[in-house]
């Protein structure tokens, strides 16, 4: 059995002039959680819509559990929850009857629907219409519908989209629990790095339609990044006198300077910067967050 | 997969106002014919009511179930197309304009599944409401006590507004791939119009036979003469347009990218 849930090879897609996606090669193991980062218009959607066969690859090739994915390829869906983008309902059906219509067209037993509404925590508003739901509820609802049939392989675009803190957690617990003991892959986009940086066992960076970074989680600890940063009455002078005293990595931004080759020395720097007669207004050891990387990769920062 | 896919189908329905108004607004259809009929009949009394104007003219109609029959046929004919292409925006299109269509295609039922079973749905929702416009119409002439109802004239007038409706009902699939093909319910609506305005102008040349939506017009007459019978090759036209619009919608939801 192959021990890829997804894998592309070449995948690109291509509005007119447009470059959405390009030459895209993802592998995405069986039983683990892979988080999809880019910024908006990065080609994370599109990449998800290829997978689910919604929309045509301009080159390359999906597989999805094994199956080549044509469009109008269905079968394969079986085993296939989903979130695309935003969550929607049909507004004039009630949450049951919308777990209904994925039931019976999942071929999932008639417990599945209660069982998906207890899951999510939906009980109260069972017979409440779609259309009536809260933003946060309508995402539960979709959520509902992706896990109802107890699939192998969950494709969620932004699953945390207009939840509250709590339910952020929740959601990240029971993706967890599905790829911990389940054995179900789960394939997420997220905006909430500080959720994929606990959730994901690999993520991988998405910008301009190309991925640009794949990282595991051990890597991913290893590109923390650590530095020490300091705020000294003379930040120019400061910086001098720690590269003459061997500092090298020195950077300086907004009346802060950051010295990347000092974590494990700070007692060095403050000796450096208190001995020369400069006042130290703060020194600390920093690590550099999921958040930061991913906007540093990304040219976020340079906004 | 069939079975499921048309129970779904018809639960999508559940507590959609649109089904109720077009009940609603058709039934209006028999109503306003007996109103003429009425008017016809009792042209002095309709004229003191401010019914009937003084140009106003029903030369040529007769206050007859055979009149009424031929009224139903026209107002179906005209009234079923556009209503038929509501029908079709509301299930084709509303999958685009409340986003779900991204759910429905992709899962685990062939897409032309949801296709096939949306035409069912529109067959069974325009065909209740012709069944409960037939009936109305048997309610409406009953009361008014329209003379020369005979079995023949209601075989015959029933047969006229089935075929009516079914000639509105074969057209109908290319107004379901508009709805497809613009992702919403207003190019489906746009097109209807376009459809109805094309078809009563070539209606009346040469051309009408050959434009699918100057048939119904045509059989109906208000586009002209009426055509009392269907042309042979018009019956070619309308089942033709029907194919081309049923494969032009599986294919359209098989093969075209959805972003929506």
């Amino acid at each position: 059995m192959n021990d890829l849930a997804i894998r592309t090879h070449s995948l690109s897609k291509r509005y007119g002039d447009v470059r959405a996606v390009e030459t895209l090669d993802l592998n995405v193991r069986r039983g683990e959680i892979y988080a999809f980062l880019g910024r908006n218009g990065a080609g994370k959607t599109t990449t998800i819509r290829m997978l689910l066969g919604l929309v045509r690859p301009t080159r390359g090739e999906v597989e999805v559990l094994g199956r080549r994915i044509i469009p109008g390829e269905s079968s394969v869906f079986r085993r296939v929850g989903y979130l695309v983008e935003t969550a929607t309902a049909y507004p004039n059906l009630t949450v049951e009857e919308n777990l209904d219509i994925q039931r019976r067209l999942t071929s999932a037993p008639k417990s599945a629907v209660s069982d998906s509404i207890d899951r999510l925590r939906l009980g109260p508003y069972a017979r409440k219409r779609a259309g009536r739901l809260s933003l946060g509820n309508l995402q539960r609802l979709a959520l509902a519908r992706a896990l109802l049939h107890a699939p192998e392989l969950l494709i969620l675009d932004e699953p945390a989209n207009g939840l509250d803190p709590a339910g952020i957690v929740e959601i990240r617990d029971l993706l967890q629990t599905l790829s911990t003991r389940g054995g179900a892959t789960v394939f997420l986009s997220s905006h909430i790095l500080a959720e994929v940086a606990h959730l994901a066992d690999r993520i991988g960076i998405i910008h301009e339609g190309r991925l640009c970074e794949e990282l595991d989680r051990a890597e991913l600890l290893a590109k923390e990044n650590p530095s020490v940063e300091l705020v000294s009455s003379d930040n120019d002078r400061a910086t001098a006198l720690l590269e003459a005293a061997g500092f090298a990595r020195i950077e300086a931004k907004d009346g802060l300077l950051r010295i990347f080759d000092a974590p494990g020395r700070e007692a060095e720097v403050a000796r450096t910067i208190v001995g020369a007669g400069l006042d130290l207004f703060s020194l600390a050891t920093v690590k550099e967050d999921l958040e930061s990387y991913f906007l540093r990769r990304t040219g976020g920062l340079a906004s | 997969m069939i079975r499921q896919v048309l129970f779904t189908e018809f639960l999508k329905l559940r507590r959609s106002k649109i089904t109720w108004l077009s009940l609603l607004a058709f039934s209006l259809v028999p109503l306003g014919g007996g109103l003429f009929m009425w008017i016809v009949r009792e042209p002095g009394r309709a004229a003191k009511l401010g019914l009937l104007g003084t140009k106003a003219s029903f030369v040529g109609l007769e206050a007859t179930w055979a009149g009424y029959f031929g009224m139903l046929v026209q107002a179906v004919g005209i009234v079923g197309m556009l209503l038929l292409s509501v029908i079709a925006a509301y299930l084709f299109g509303r999958e685009y304009s409340e986003r779900t269509a991204k759910n429905m295609l992709a899962l685990p039922a062939g897409r032309h599944w949801f296709a096939l079973a949306k035409f069912c749905v529109a067959l069974a929702w325009f065909g209740a409401i012709i069944v409960f416009c037939l009936a109305e119409s048997f309610a409406v002439g009953a009361l008014l006590g329209l003379p020369g109802l005979t079995a023949g004239i209601a075989a015959r007038g029933i047969g006229e507004v089935l075929l009516a409706s079914g000639i509105s009902f074969l057209v109908m699939p290319v107004t379901a791939w508009i709805a497809t093909l613009g992702k919403g319910y207003l190019p489906p609506l746009g097109f209807a119009i376009l459809t109805l305005l094309l078809g009563t102008i070539l209606g009346a040349t040469g051309w009408g036979k050959w434009f699918p939506w100057s048939i119904v017009p045509l059989f109906a007459g208000t586009a002209g003469p009426r055509a009392e019978t269907l042309a042979p090759a018009s019956l070619v036209v309308v089942v033709l347009t029907f194919a081309v619009g049923v494969v032009a919608t599986i294919v359209q939801y098989r093969w075209a990218d959805n972003t929506q």
